[in-house]
């Protein structure tokens, strides 16, 4: 297996998301926090997270379908809470246009809950073309390809503990006519 | 150029639209998958005219989506040869400081469009 370098350890990580998880568990004292985890690239970050989170929450899941297969974005796993009157904390991997995440608010703002926010590890504020409420992120990234730690290329390296970022003109993978998860490179 | 035709959702143009090519097409399917509203090419902008009040140097921006108040400029482009657009925005954010305007990437438009490699001359 060839990978680029590692840009950020998992010690470096687990540090952050120790920073996140402390802050978090500050804001949300006392409140009905439910953590809502898009499946499936923030899976990592998002139970890391968790278990940083020293006070009673949720978690709770949904995917979206990806784009290409139908007129419109649609639900392929719906939430399994109500969220009414809670305290929504929309746990991603990576923020960058907000596109997408963007739809997710609009549809969860539709049930009415108490608050919405956004958790983000890798945030590309630079990119964005919408207004999003992000209100923690753990790092600030480039315009690269990241690997591993829950970020995938065609389902593979999510299991890899740190984060390692690909060039494209290094040749570590073919990326020519390769369908990579949008976790990879969104 | 013959682009397939599209029923779009989140136009909220008036005429419908004529892509110069397959870029934009992508990005208005795109734009349309995730019900952003947008509107194209709806306005043009003078960066630059004479004493005699003649137009030299003009820019339409590809999109403008109207809950964003934001204008989009596709480029395919390798990053590194965007120069030429990067320094029409900059005439247009200096002469229009109100305007919010932004270069949509290829590699933006292959995010959303969950690939790595999009080929737009199709």
């Amino acid at each position: 297996m060839s990978l680029g370098e590692v840009y950020f350890t998992a010690a470096q990580i687990r540090h952050r998301v120790g920073e996140l998880g402390a802050e978090i568990a500050r804001d949300y004292e006392g409140r009905d926090l439910l953590l809502v985890v898009p499946l499936k690239g923030s899976i990592v970050f998002a139970t890391d997270l968790s278990r940083c989170i020293r006070i009673h929450h949720a978690l709770d899941f949904l995917q979206l379908e990806s784009y290409g297969r139908g007129t419109g974005v649609k639900l392929l796993k719906d939430l399994d809470a109500d969220i009414g009157g809670r305290d929504v904390l929309i746990v991603e991997d990576v923020v960058d246009t907000g596109l997408t995440l963007n739809y997710l608010c609009k549809t969860i703002r539709l049930r009415a809950p108490s608050s919405l926010a956004i958790v983000t590890l890798l945030d590309r504020p630079y990119r964005r073309l919408v207004e999003l409420p992000v209100r923690y992120v753990g790092f600030t990234v480039p315009d690269e390809l990241f690997v591993g730690y829950g970020f995938d290329l065609d389902q593979r390296y999510r299991n890899l503990p740190d984060l390692h970022v690909f060039r494209r003109d290094r040749g570590h993978v073919s990326l020519t006519d390769s369908r990579a998860g949008r976790r990879a490179s969104r | 150029m013959a682009l397939e035709t599209h029923d779009f959702q989140a136009f909220r143009g008036t005429e419908p639209p004529r892509f110069a090519n397959r870029a934009e097409l992508e990005c208005a399917k795109i734009l349309d998958y995730y019900g952003v509203p947008w509107e194209y090419e709806p306005r043009t902008f003078v960066l630059e005219a004479g004493e005699d009040g003649r137009v030299l140097e003009a820019f339409t921006p590809d999109f403008y989506l109207p809950e964003q108040d934001l204008y989009l400029e596709v480029t395919v482009m390798k990053q590194s040869l965007v120069t030429r657009k990067n320094r029409k925005l900059r005439k247009l954010r200096a002469r229009y400081p109100e305007v919010n305007a932004k270069l949509f990437y290829k590699r933006d438009l292959e995010r959303l469009a969950e690939r790595l490699s999009v080929n737009f001359e199709a």
